[in-house]
């Protein structure tokens, strides 16, 4: 997308502006977005991103531009002006790139740049929408939502690195609504990943229609839920967002090497209740949060981050490794070339157990069952967190009362990674996408269903 | 070629093509510092371009993006946005507006030229965060900057529309993380200004410093319904949260559990809300909306009755009503409805009244976007803040929740304080608002 010779040219130049590391980062992307309301088609949308990141490092000073045009004197011009309070003589002499072409883990076949497929696309939602409303008249509407995106990058860098990468995202959404005359309620089902519309393939629109209108109407007639603290089960899938947010993001050398997170002294400490194990991994073929190489260039891996409650890894890109002294683990993510790369999750997990369901929910005489959860937040100094339960069940002596509804789940992340007792069977992932630093980037959240022996419940009963 | 004729020669193409559209380019600069131990950590120097095109044709409509600006991209912009619309469905209330207006903002008032250079801007931010880090008990400053950008945008149109609009916003921020024994907190605060002149770090670091410091030893407080006042910050991000209430076009699309209650008292009568979107003094600020229609000031809730939704063309067009001037539509985005600035009208209560007996002081809520239902008006969220009582604060309050329905809130207001108050931001103009019987779970 760039020409070598310009690239070598712009990086020479950042290294004799005084800098110790040059990168360019290009990107071309290709979206299209297709919404519908019910059985209609809203929307179709397309786009063409292009720009071009440049980043310069000066000890432990990052300098970053980015600009829509390609042409050198451009480039040149912003490494000027975030040169310009730096200047010094050249400290580094530039490598000659050695091109390298990552080895491709994740095919795709269907992609944005040979066919969109909208009619593919359009029948799928609206098949979903028919399964929605079909299974009950109480469901009143469906929102669907089907986006792909097609990003080509090329990274060059003033220590010979050259490569390139495409990653082929999409994913499928449909939000169902229910309503009595009253009340309100939605729910919603999403399948994706890292490949094209082949995808299709692998999922059932009827199962989407389904489970979106089956959380529609569960919440409809979910009670007021109870506050206090007390022991949750938090299913498996999306119920992984909580340690993505409690936890994951305190792993990030973006805020260990701030001293920003809780845990950026306690590598080799037991963090967590010895029934917790954790990963980290870009290796997982096709799932949404999974890259063949980071946006640094460097080929993913399988981080362990906790084992057996002890924590033994770091999420660290190049600048964390700087920083903190840790090995990277190809962990450099960033959402376009309008960000510099920052150590991101890519598919992070809870490891299964060997827990029963039945146990756990046996197990409490007052709690919630959180099966579905939403998004939430965390506050990577501290690590409070608060998260949004989606699809609730009240729980008393031992067993499964009546759904809840508007119910929160407050905590801290070292807190609740030692009160996570029991961990189930029933592992499974589920996409998502993480805002942090640089950007949106898709991630993949996941667990076993599992029971934290105690947190604090937001209800309105 | 200059931007007016690239945007001519792509709207050319679209009336050939026999449809009608408009063009929305944004174009940007910007400058990003962020300071750590004593160094700048980010200098972040960008610029953009982005053109948006929006097509109807047979009554379908289209939009495609492209931020490339070549001539073969352009070409596939129009290309893209007519394939696109062929697929839509027939949407009769969609129009590209009859409106050959010339707009244009002040560059003098809301753009002006600032001579501060790069050093001083570096300065800034250095101090700020060397200053913070100074206070007793501050651990670091993991979040901090100071931004200076301008946004420009022109939007032309086939029926001969030329709107263009050019603000800038210099803005500083920050968070300190405080440790004492077991405990720690973060807070911070930001402040904006058009002017480098009118930033007052001082003050800035102080507020920032104080919100942590006040927080640090916070605990739970006994479950219970509280009386409640949101601060300055809080208040105008809970409307915003709930501001599907007043869109027309969830109406349209029959979600908005407001659209049949035109008229209706809504809220208690001492609450009369207003969107004013030509408040210069507020950086929610607009001379025209998405369309590229006349922005102009509307009142929402006039003393407790819904008095109007929001509308563009296409939904006042649904409702057989006039656009509100409130369309948005970005390069990237389709046609949707949003508010620029709100402002409550200040009210009768003095301190004295509004602080009467024991309240809670709301200064933080997290989870706002993950843990409310426009839909319903329930949520729930992580909430911290101060327990007072006869205006002193009792103690600082941490690890509790807030629950309720905001739609029956609005009716249980006490009281609404005699003063508005700017957020930090400046996107919003509100006094204090004293609510009744909040469920907090501690």
């Amino acid at each position: 997308m760039l020409q070598v010779t310009k690239a070598e040219d712009v990086i020479d130049h950042g290294l004799s502006l005084g800098a110790d590391f040059a990168e360019l980062f290009v990107e071309r992307s290709l979206t299209n977005a297709i919404s519908t309301l019910s059985n209609q088609v809203q929307s179709v949308e397309s786009g063409i991103d292009f720009g071009i990141g440049v980043r310069l490092v000066f000890g432990s000073k990052v300098l970053y531009g980015y600009t829509n045009k390609t042409e050198a004197e451009e480039l040149k011009r912003i490494m000027g002006e975030l040169a310009a309070m730096d200047l010094r003589d050249p400290r580094v002499l530039m490598q000659a790139f050695d091109y390298s072409e990552p080895v491709e883990h994740h095919p795709a076949h269907r992609i944005l740049s040979t066919d969109a497929d909208v009619d593919s696309k359009v029948a799928y939602l609206l098949a979903a929408d028919a399964a929605a409303r079909v299974s009950s008249n109480l469901i009143s509407q469906t929102r669907g939502a089907c986006r792909q995106k097609e990003q080509r990058i090329e990274i060059f860098n003033s220590e010979g690195l050259h490569t390139t990468d495409a990653r082929n995202y999409v994913r499928a959404t449909l939000t169902a609504i229910a309503s009595d005359g009253q009340d309100q309620a939605t729910g919603m089902w999403s399948d994706g990943g890292l490949l094209g519309w082949e995808i299709k393939e692998q999922v059932d629109p009827k199962k989407t229609g389904d489970e979106a209108a089956r959380q529609a109407l569960v919440n409809l007639s979910a009670k007021a839920c109870p506050s206090g603290r007390m022991p949750v089960v938090i299913g498996n899938g999306f119920g992984g967002v909580i340690f993505h947010e409690a936890c994951g993001h305190l792993l990030e050398t973006t805020s260990v090497a701030k001293k920003a997170s809780v845990f950026h002294d306690k590598m080799g400490e037991m963090i967590a209740n010895e029934a917790v194990s954790a990963v980290d991994d870009g290796t997982m073929v096709n799932e949404w949060g999974s890259i063949n190489i980071d946006d640094e260039g460097m080929q993913t891996q399988n981080t362990q981050l906790i084992k057996d409650g002890r924590l033994t890894s770091f999420l660290v890109d190049r600048l964390g490794a700087a920083q903190t002294g840790y090995e990277r683990t190809g962990s450099g993510r960033r959402e376009s070339y309008k960000y510099a790369p920052a150590s991101r999750m890519r598919n992070t997990f809870i490891e299964s157990g060997d827990s029963e369901f039945d146990d756990m929910i046996s197990s409490i005489d007052r709690g919630i069952y959180a099966a579905q959860m939403g998004g939430g937040s965390v506050q990577p100094g501290t690590g409070e967190f608060n998260f949004a339960v989606t699809e609730g069940y009240y729980i008393e002596n031992g067993k499964i009362q009546y759904p809840v509804k508007a119910a929160t789940l407050i905590s801290t992340g070292p807190a609740v990674l030692k009160e996570i007792s029991m961990v189930g069977k029933d592992f499974s992932l589920a996409c998502g996408m993480c805002g942090s630093v640089s950007g949106a980037v898709p991630t993949s959240v996941g667990q076993a269903t599992l029971k934290v022996d105690e947190i604090l419940v937001g209800g309105q009963a | 070629m200059s931007i007016a004729s690239q945007a001519e020669q792509i709207l050319d193409r679209v009336r050939a093509a026999g449809a009608e559209g408009d063009l929305i380019i944004d174009q940007g600069e910007a400058l990003s510092l962020k300071a750590k131990d004593g160094a700048l950590e980010e200098h972040k120097v960008t610029s953009s371009q982005v053109f948006g095109l929006r097509v109807i044709k047979d009554n379908r409509v289209g939009t495609a993006y492209s931020e490339a600006a070549d001539g073969e991209s352009l070409s596939a912009l129009v290309d893209q946005a007519l394939l696109n619309a062929s697929y839509a469905a027939v949407e009769a209330h969609e129009k590209i507006l009859a409106n050959a207006l010339k707009l244009e903002t002040q560059d003098a008032q809301l753009s002006p030229t600032d001579y501060t250079t790069v050093a001083e801007k570096i300065e800034l931010a250095l101090t700020i965060e060397a200053n913070l880090a100074a206070k007793p008990m501050v651990k670091n400053v993991p979040y901090n900057g100071v931004q200076d950008s301008i946004g420009e945008r022109q939007v032309f149109s086939t029926t001969g529309l030329e709107a263009r609009s050019k603000a800038r916003m210099m803005h500083c921020y920050a968070y300190a993380l405080i440790e004492s024994g077991d405990k720690n907190a973060m807070e911070g605060i930001g402040q904006a200004a058009r002017r480098f002149a009118e930033l007052d770090p001082d003050r800035l670091v102080d507020r920032a410093y104080q919100n942590t410091f006040d927080i640090l030893q916070g605990a739970a407080i006994p479950s219970g319904k509280y009386d409640v006042i949101f601060d300055e910050e809080i208040l105008p991000s809970l409307f915003n949260v709930f501001s599907m209430m007043f869109s027309g076009k969830s109406a349209k699309d029959g979600v908005n559990p407001m659209r049949d209650k035109l008229g209706d008292e809504i809220a208690d009568s001492k609450l009369t809300l207003r969107d004013l979107p030509l408040d210069t003094d507020g950086f929610g600020y607009a001379l025209f909306d998405g369309e590229g229609t006349p922005a102009q000031s509307l009142c929402l809730i006039k003393e407790g009755a819904l008095s109007s939704l929001i509308h563009n063309s296409m939904t006042a067009s649904y409702f057989n009503s006039a656009s509100t001037g409130h369309g948005t539509r970005g390069p990237r985005s389709t046609l949707g409805v949003g508010l620029h600035q709100l402002e409550i009208d200040a009210g009768t209560a003095d301190d004295a009244a509004l602080q009467a007996g024991e309240y809670l002081v709301v200064t933080d809520l997290t989870g706002m976007h993950s843990g409310a239902n426009p839909i319903s008006g329930e949520f729930s969220f992580g909430a911290s803040g101060y327990l007072c009582r006869d205006g002193a604060r009792v103690q600082p309050v941490r690890g509790i929740t807030v629950a309720g329905n905001f739609y029956e809130l609005l009716k249980r207001i006490a009281l609404v304080g005699s003063v508005q108050h700017w957020n930090w931001e400046r996107s919003a103009k509100m006094p204090s608002i004293r609510f009744t019987a909040l469920s907090v779970s501690g």
